[in-house]
């Protein structure tokens, strides 16, 4: 990889004159920068996003699904400063430490922007993960993006906001796209869109981070001091996304914007062709039998996870 | 030469054969690519062959992160 050369002029500074010393180096997009282009680059690249997919404008309520890591808080961050209405949700997970410290995190910088952070605990909606995990045989991952998206959504609808805006990043969707092709997992495939629109009781759900890479959210994190958890949540450990970045990271190491490319072309030239074909087969979206929430089965993920540990505390 | 680092959120101490330690052997020792893994001299970021002593404060950023 092409690499920042000691003694590098910010481009940016160079083209007004100006001798300002670059710290950051993204071979791919050819640019070297100083720290305060380099955060000015990296907000107008979150805005353009935004305009590129329609994704909200200032009139709009969002709400930032706040985990405490460096992404879902860079976004909060970002949005506050190019002037919009966002709020922050954060969902208790129950995941000991790993919990406690996240929540800190996201509670401290809440305070530090002045904006309100709505916090729910999965031990008063249903059970913590750990315990969820005992009682399915589903992979921890899953059962945990099952009850964020069903939380988010519903009390994205009781608390008046039109938008979820969520952190993943150019590497999780990257991961994402990779992993569902290996499976030529078509289904998956036509979900995948930074934008997915209100439908049947869903709320539009949106990810402005899109187009920015891992590193580049942890550096714009450490330029504007922004503390996040940095240690992995226990149960990700082992995860085939990980294995997918760094195998994806190796393949960028030597070809600058590959990943880049992999996603956007794949939104471009791959997207329209599944969606149209897949139109065809629309799957309807159902009301929860037990919840009334949206589902596309007669009972939800989160009833059914609701039943299991149910079950299992009967039992035992 | 020994070098203690911070390391997500916990003090790590590498060690070095070799006297000039440039910021890629950090990442190296850790096992890290600097595709997705960056080290702060001091309070600034480094670059790659930037040199690190015994008196710098480092700490080392892995961005990467799964679930």
């Amino acid at each position: 990889m092409e690499k920042l050369k000691k003694g590098s002029r910010c481009t940016i500074c160079k083209a007004k004159g100006e001798k300002g010393k670059a710290v950051v180096f993204l071979p791919h997009h050819r640019l070297a920068l100083c720290k305060n282009h380099y955060i000015q680059w990296f907000e107008k690249r979150i805005e353009k996003t935004i305009k590129e997919f329609r994704m909200f404008s200032k009139r709009d309520r969002i709400l930032v699904a706040v985990s405490g890591g460096k992404d879902s808080l860079a976004l909060w961050n970002v949005l506050i400063k190019n002037g919009y209405e966002a709020d922050g949700f954060y969902i208790d997970l129950g995941i000991d430490q790993y919990s406690k410290d996240s929540k800190e995190l996201s509670v401290q910088f809440s305070k530090k922007i002045g904006r309100s952070l709505h916090i729910i605990s999965l031990k008063d909606e249903i059970a913590p993960i750990p315990v969820i995990n005992k009682s399915t045989k589903k992979p921890a991952c899953s059962a945990c993006g099952a009850v964020k998206r069903y939380y988010m959504n519903s009390y994205a609808k009781k608390l008046g906001y039109r938008i979820i805006a969520t952190g993943h990043n150019l590497d999780d969707e990257v991961a994402l796209l990779f992993g569902n092709t290996l499976h030529w997992d078509v289904k998956y495939l036509r979900k995948q869109y930074p934008v997915l629109k209100e439908e049947g009781g869903f709320i539009r759900k949106v990810k402005p981070l899109c187009k920015i890479t891992e590193k580049e959210s942890a550096m714009y994190a450490f330029f504007n001091g922004i503390e996040y958890i940095e240690y992995e949540c226990p149960f990700s450990e082992g995860a085939s996304s990980i294995e997918y970045k760094e195998i994806l990271s190796k393949i960028e190491e030597k070809h600058p914007g590959t990943k880049l490319q992999f996603y956007t072309n794949f939104l471009k030239n791959m997207h329209p062709i599944i969606k149209e074909y897949y139109e065809k087969e629309e799957t309807q979206i159902k009301e929860c039998r037990i919840c009334g929430e949206p589902s596309f089965n007669e009972i939800c993920a989160v009833c059914r996870l609701k039943n299991s540990v149910e079950r299992e505390t009967v039992q035992n | 030469m020994e070098i203690k680092v911070k390391y997500r959120g916990k003090e790590k101490t590498l060690f070095f054969e070799k006297d000039k330690v440039k910021a890629s052997d950090i990442l190296k020792a850790l096992g890290l690519s600097s595709e997705h893994a960056f080290v702060a001299k001091n309070g600034e970021i480094a670059s790659e062959d930037d040199l690190i002593t015994q008196e710098d404060s480092v700490k080392v950023v892995n961005a990467i992160s799964g679930g």
